[in-house]
């Protein structure tokens, strides 16, 4: 009876069965084979109203598409090309910070990929880059911003984590600290390259004093917001969900009533794009809180353990497979889910080999980012290729160098724990 | 009909974004009043968490019209045009039937709560818990429709950055 129920669920899956819908019937039929009844799921799922870390999600979501829609991007462009262009491979490099800082606040990566890469791609070509490598490096910075704060899928892995009451406790803050350095390796490693790549091109004229002050005036109601919210969240200041709040409101005021260049009429459809997202997480999140449950319950994370064992003796090893595992997962599940899913089974094995809590979350997120443009069906291949109208074997084949340096990060994230952990305890 | 729809829809749209600029506005007023006044709102926080299930779950509800739900879609690229739309069907009808017991699982949720007595002068718990079951009762609904629609087509920006700057009109689409 078990195996044919997830036959049929595992066939739903393949076919393109909305998420939620599976994990709502597992939880379901596991709850009934465990004697509890069906409103046992909901009241589980209802706990999404008890988690104050939530709030953040729909604020900063609703920032991020809100600057997504205005002139936000091009002006960022604008700024840092001004600052930086004229750096050997400044350009690649202001592509690298901009998509980066911009994932970070929409914690949306195909959303950047939309936003930027249709300002960035044109001005990268213009100054005579590669087709090959600006196609590369914009598909894999799309992902860059997601160990930044305030990325989202930070914030859902402390959710999810917080579930399982480790020691050390997984803090939202502890997080976004540990996310800096080894977001920052990936900046670097990335800027390295791009320098490199760029040795032959021809030189770029550095901007007037006139134009740099003219692009900081332009950027000025934008400008303060990154250094709010990081200096708030790192120096312990604002929490996550104040920075969210101050962000949203601040956004919305700004787009809407001062610059106005999200209409009013316009808002609710773009409230409504945001809150799609939002809801689409949430509600996958609602359900797998039921089914952390009865995992639990079942011993389901011990016995994986147990199982594991057999195989895999140490800590380097299981961090190895982990990786791998991650990828896969990445790519099949478009990060989000991803989290939501994997974490509660994973998490409780990788603290009987010792892992950090908080390095995990960073392990996972470093190589989530990667599996949403690895071949054959991270997601951001497909939406590069739709953005910059090029096929998607062409895209993975221009990211190719990109996947070698991630992976190269990655790895550098996955031994080291001191990288994540310098900064979180 | 249609005429109906659209005013539906307008509806959906009006709730979701009013309840997403209250949370915006109430999470803001906390801000202030705690870091300039000292105070806050002792019922704030509470309520920002119910706007958070509330707006979930109505950006959920408008995820299904989009067909916007996270899935995978490995196989479905692979498979032949009659065998996607019978795809289609089977899973998106497979939704509805989980909508439609988590409608009445937790519309029995609610209902013990409506028969347990409250306390005079605080907001009933079958109140906030109420979304759940209507929600859950119109994704039902709306996946067995969907089932049978074509797929949604909506592009991820509403303005692309891509085309001219600003004032693009951008067609009215429900």
């Amino acid at each position: 009876m078990i195996w044919l129920i997830a036959g049929v669920l595992l066939l739903l899956a393949a076919l393109g069965a909305p998420l939620f819908a599976l994990i709502a019937a597992i939880a379901l039929v596991g709850f009934h084979f465990a004697g509890e009844p069906g409103t046992a799921v909901a009241i589980e799922f209802y706990r999404l109203a008890d988690m104050p870390a939530l709030i953040a999600i729909p604020l900063f979501t609703l920032a991020g598409y809100l600057l997504a829609e205005s002139q936000a991007p091009r002006r960022l462009v604008r700024l840092t090309n001004a600052m930086f262009g004229w750096l050997p491979g400044g350009l690649a490099i202001v592509s690298v910070c901009a998509c980066t800082l911009f994932t970070a606040f929409t914690g949306a990566t195909g959303v950047t990929l939309v936003a930027l890469g249709a300002v960035l791609y044109p001005a990268l070509r213009q100054a005579h880059y590669e087709e090959r490598f600006s196609l590369g490096l914009l598909t894999c910075a799309g992902s860059l911003g997601l160990l930044l704060v305030p990325s989202m899928p930070l914030i859902l892995y402390g959710v999810v984590a917080q579930q399982f009451h480790t020691t050390p406790p997984v803090a939202i803050d502890a997080l976004f600290k540990a996310g800096l350095l080894p977001c920052l390796l990936m900046i670097v490693v990335l800027s390295a390259y791009s320098a490199w790549q760029a040795r032959g091109l021809p030189e770029a004229p550095k901007s007037s004093a006139r134009e740099v002050w003219a692009a900081v005036k332009d950027a000025a109601w934008e400008l303060p917001l990154p250094f709010v919210v990081l200096a708030g969240i790192y120096s312990g200041r604002l929490a996550a969900s104040e920075a969210a709040a101050a962000t949203a409101l601040y956004v919305l005021i700004v787009t809407v009533l001062i610059r106005r260049e999200i209409k009013f009429g316009e808002l609710p459809r773009v409230i409504r794009e945001a809150m799609l997202l939002v809801g689409a997480i949430l509600i996958v999140l609602g359900f797998s809180l039921a089914l952390t449950n009865w995992l639990i319950d079942a011993d389901v994370p011990e016995k994986l353990f147990a199982a594991l064992q057999a195989g895999i003796s140490s800590k380097v090893v299981f961090l190895l497979a982990l990786n791998l595992f991650l990828l896969v997962f990445g790519m099949l599940l478009e990060g989000f889910p991803a989290i939501i899913i994997l974490v509660p089974l994973v998490l409780p094995v990788a603290l009987h080999y010792g892992v950090d809590p908080v390095h995990l979350g960073i392990i996972f997120l470093a190589n989530l980012q990667i599996g949403i443009f690895l071949p054959p069906v991270g997601m951001n291949i497909f939406i590069a290729s739709a953005r910059f109208g090029r096929p998607a074997t062409t895209i993975v084949r221009a990211s190719l160098p990109f996947y070698a340096l991630l992976l190269l990060c990655v790895l550098i994230i996955t031994y080291v724990p001191e990288l994540s952990l310098w900064l979180a305890r | 009909m249609s005429r109906l729809l659209v005013v539906l829809n307008w509806i959906e749209n009006a709730i979701l974004a009013a309840l997403v600029l209250l949370l915006v506005g109430l999470a803001g007023a906390q801000i202030v009043l705690r870091d300039f006044f000292d105070t806050g709102i002792s019922w704030a926080d509470p309520l920002m968490r119910n706007l958070v299930l509330w707006t979930g779950m109505l950006g959920a509800l408008a995820a299904v019209r989009d067909d916007k739900h996270i899935a995978l879609d490995v196989l479905q690229r692979y498979l032949a045009p009659v065998a996607q739309k019978i795809a289609r069907i089977v899973t998106l009808v497979f939704a509805a039937v989980v909508c439609a017991a988590m409608a009445w699982y937790c519309f029995s949720m609610v209902k013990i709560e409506l028969d347990s007595a409250n306390q005079p002068g605080q907001i009933p718990a079958w109140l906030p818990e109420s979304i759940l079951p209507v929600a859950f009762g119109l994704m039902a609904l709306r996946f067995a429709l969907r089932a049978f629609a074509p797929p949604a087509h909506t592009p991820p920006l509403l303005h692309d950055p891509a085309q001219a700057p600003a004032v693009t009109q951008t067609p009215a689409q429900s």
